[in-house]
């Protein structure tokens, strides 16, 4: 039956293809008038972008959405255990990297496949192929597709441009450089302030985020071939003991107990040369309400390690409830597809959320608009060289994630690395779950 | 408006017949004989779904290998609590609650029995200053946690600016495992003294004034009355207070929480913290229970020592 559908489905496209110009409006938006679904959102800044556009969808579609967004760590808890109660969850945020495996395995997520190629439900100027590829496969688990991405995510290395071009320093090329530099600034008073050189999250789990680039960049990987745990190895043992020595020697006091809020808020008081975490978190740097560095700052790729430059890609997606029924479905994909469509893609990008789609960043709107040209091209560029596999590749991430994060304590506050990570390794080994 | 009287049937005495024509139907019947039964049931039918079920459910669980979305249950016996020896975050958890409930308590009810000495005496101004004295209890502890934690802040928090102003050298806080525990029972002393305060307070109160006069007139001074008289009468209020005042703070969370997450590391993590990781994080519903478990038995424990404890004072 489903084989039946997909090859339906295959010609559909086929005929979707040769005639999109017929196609072309060819979905009826009232098709479910009527309908009431409920989206699970993170407090996020895209949920800031749609939520007060949502009445236009509705006045479209005839259907009513409500939506209801939690803070990040709340989100996650509230979003399992309504999902495992078989709660009204029609649609909903989520990080594939973080939850696609669990939330698969637990048969939470539904397959879009059959919703991208149907033309009654899809528009054919909707363009799946225009979001990034890497983005695309990273929202999908066993070949199947399970979200559409809203935030296209990567880490970058933020400097303070100013101060760069005062002390005539240059951007950090390689990891040995960017330890130089985080060394030159670090006690420079500057403005009757005392710098520190970086700035890097260092509280536990929530610092392997970023500490992966790190990682890939020296050579290490979370698993071996194999898929016994990889970080008793020379090089993962190098990156949690350069992330750890940067922080210590050269980062904000108290570096163990640095979230990303704790981090950029250091950045943004103009305490510190550089900070590298996620991209995203240009519109906080640039905003002059909040923030005493804006218009001061740069941005670069990651420094190349020993291996090279990795930098990790990450993505928020929206995703449909597999425990709703078939006409809520139907309607959550109209939602999800009008909140992706290109005009609110290019709308979110120039809300500060770094957009899904290839269109929106090439277009000559945005480019108009474009007040930082670096960052939009060490964002494209981190985009081509990221690596996807920003978590251990595992069920149950959380709990990896966790002894990933005593290491990089441990490493930070300037224990024996080694020994720290080999204890690690044998942990995570009795831990994964697959 | 009719009389009242009308409305409300003649009392059921009388002859056979009578009785008949104003019988109650057999459901009053029942209840007018089960009283006892009847009138409690629907508060002992809510607390059974409230209560009783989600208890019996958690001890199930125990018992059980469950992530939750991932298949049913599965027994393991006491798979679980054999986990919990093996598992060097136990162990970290149960010394951080020791090391952070036993200073906490300790100095709350050293602190909070000295000021409900000061306050029980005539002074200006003592309501003002007592209503001004009770404000951090009263405030709700998760935003309090949150500015405390701004606060707390070594780089940017005014904690350190304070100190620094002063002359002295700024502390990490919450951001060195050396320093956290002591920073978490500051802010948690800070919280709380009030309430040991008034409970002891009402208990000074209520104390008897012959044994003070008896005991001035003797020739007693003001330490030798509070040593041998005050303490003696106070000593079964304390222990309810602490009593009252260690339910919360042995399994403490919100403000743990907010400000630490446990950190940095696991240097704050309780045993309770941990169990809240364990089923909320990682979804490990099973041995998050078992942990959870682990704490009420502690929790139960500590509180029959100290009622034994009290009853024995009482007795005195």
């Amino acid at each position: 039956m489903k084989r039946r559908m997909v090859c339906l489905s295959l010609v559909a496209l086929v005929f979707v293809g040769a005639f999109s110009s017929i196609a072309l409006g060819a979905v009826n938006w009232k098709q479910l008038q009527g309908t009431e679904i409920r989206f699970l959102m993170n407090k996020h800044p895209f949920t800031t972008f749609i939520e007060p556009k949502v009445p236009e969808f509705e006045k479209l579609t005839g259907i009513k959405v409500t939506i209801e967004a939690f803070p990040e760590d709340q989100y996650r808890n509230k979003r399992t255990i309504e999902l495992n109660a078989g709660g009204k969850v029609d649609g909903y945020m989520i990080m594939p990297g973080q939850d696609d495996l669990h939330y698969w395995k637990a048969g939470w997520l539904q397959p879009m496949d059959g919703y991208n190629s149907d033309p009654t439900l899809t528009e054919a100027d909707w363009n799946f192929k225009d979001f990034f590829p890497s983005f695309a496969k990273a929202s999908s688990v066993d070949g199947k597709l399970i979200g559409i991405v809203i935030n296209a995510e990567t880490s970058l290395l933020a400097y303070r441009k100013d101060l760069f071009t005062k002390f005539k320093v240059k951007v950090p090329q390689t990891m040995k450089e960017l330890e130089q530099t985080a060394k030159f600034f670090y006690g420079k008073e500057v403005d009757g302030k005392k710098m520190v050189g970086i700035t890097l999250r260092g509280k536990g789990a929530a610092a392997t985020s970023q500490w992966v680039d790190f990682l890939y960049s020296f050579g290490g990987s979370w698993t071996t071939p194999q898929g016994k745990s990889n970080f008793a190895s020379s090089q993962s043992i190098a990156a949690f003991k350069f992330y750890g020595d940067l922080l210590r020697n050269y980062g904000p006091q108290g570096g163990t107990m640095l979230h990303w809020a704790e981090s950029t808020s250091m950045f943004m008081e103009g305490k510190a040369a550089m900070i590298y975490d996620a991209n995203v978190f240009k519109a906080l740097y640039e905003n002059p309400k909040e923030s005493k560095v804006a218009g001061k700052v740069g941005y670069a790729v990651i420094p190349a390690g020993p291996a090279g430059r990795l930098p990790h890609v990450s993505n928020w997606s929206l995703s449909i409830g597999k425990t709703s029924t078939p006409e809520r479905q139907k309607a959550a994909w109209l939602f999800i597809q009008w909140a992706t469509n290109k005009n609110n893609s290019l709308g979110a990008l120039l809300a500060g959320v770094p957009a899904g789609r290839a269109s929106a960043w090439t277009s000559k709107e945005y480019k108009s608009k474009d007040d930082h040209p670096d960052w939009t091209s060490s964002t494209m560029k981190s985009f081509e060289i990221g690596q996807p596999q920003w978590n251990p590749p595992v069920i149950n991430v959380p709990e990896i994630r966790d002894i990933t994060g005593q290491v990089i304590v441990d490493a930070i506050e300037g224990k024996d690395v080694a020994a720290s990570a080999k204890k690690a390794a044998e942990l995570m080994d009795k831990k994964m779950e697959r | 408006m009719p009389p009242l009287r009308e409305q409300i049937p003649a009392p059921r005495v009388g002859t056979k017949t009578t009785v008949m024509k104003t019988a109650p139907s057999a459901l009053s019947r029942f209840m007018d004989r089960h009283q006892a039964l009847v009138y409690p049931a629907p508060a002992v039918i809510a607390l059974f779904f409230i209560v009783i079920i989600p208890i019996a459910y958690n001890l199930y669980l125990t018992f059980t290998k469950w992530t939750i979305g991932l298949g049913q249950p599965r027994f393991i016996g006491l798979g679980n609590f054999i986990e919990l020896f093996s598992d060097e975050r136990v162990l970290n958890g149960v010394k951080v609650m020791v090391y952070f409930s036993g200073l906490s308590l300790s100095l709350e009810l050293a602190l909070g029995l000295l000021i409900a000495v000061y306050f029980n005496r005539e002074f200006k101004g003592s309501e003002i200053v007592q209503a001004i004295y009770i404000f951090p209890f009263a405030a709700t502890p998760v935003a309090v946690a949150l500015i405390w934690r701004i606060m707390l802040n070594p780089e940017i928090g005014v904690m350190n600016y304070l100190l620094r102003s002063v002359g002295l050298p700024g502390s990490l806080w919450v951001s060195s495992p050396l320093t956290v525990i002591p920073a978490l029972v500051m802010v948690d002393v800070w919280k709380w003294t009030p309430m040991i305060t008034l409970i002891v307070l009402a208990g000074l109160k209520s104390l008897p004034h012959d044994p003070y006069e008896a005991a001035r007139i003797d020739g007693a001074n003001t330490f030798q009355i509070f040593w041998h008289i005050t303490l003696p009468l106070i000593w079964p209020v304390l222990i309810a207070a602490l009593m009252l005042r260690s339910l919360d703070n042995l399994k403490e969370f919100d403000m743990i929480y907010t400000i630490t997450q446990g950190g940095p590391g696991i240097s704050s993590e309780t045993l309770y913290l941990y169990s809240y990781t364990v089923g909320f994080s990682f979804f490990k519903a099973g041995y998050g229970s078992a942990l959870m478990v682990v704490v009420f038995l502690i929790v139960l424990a500590f509180n029959m020592v100290m009622n034994r404890i009290r009853l024995r004072a009482q007795d005195l």
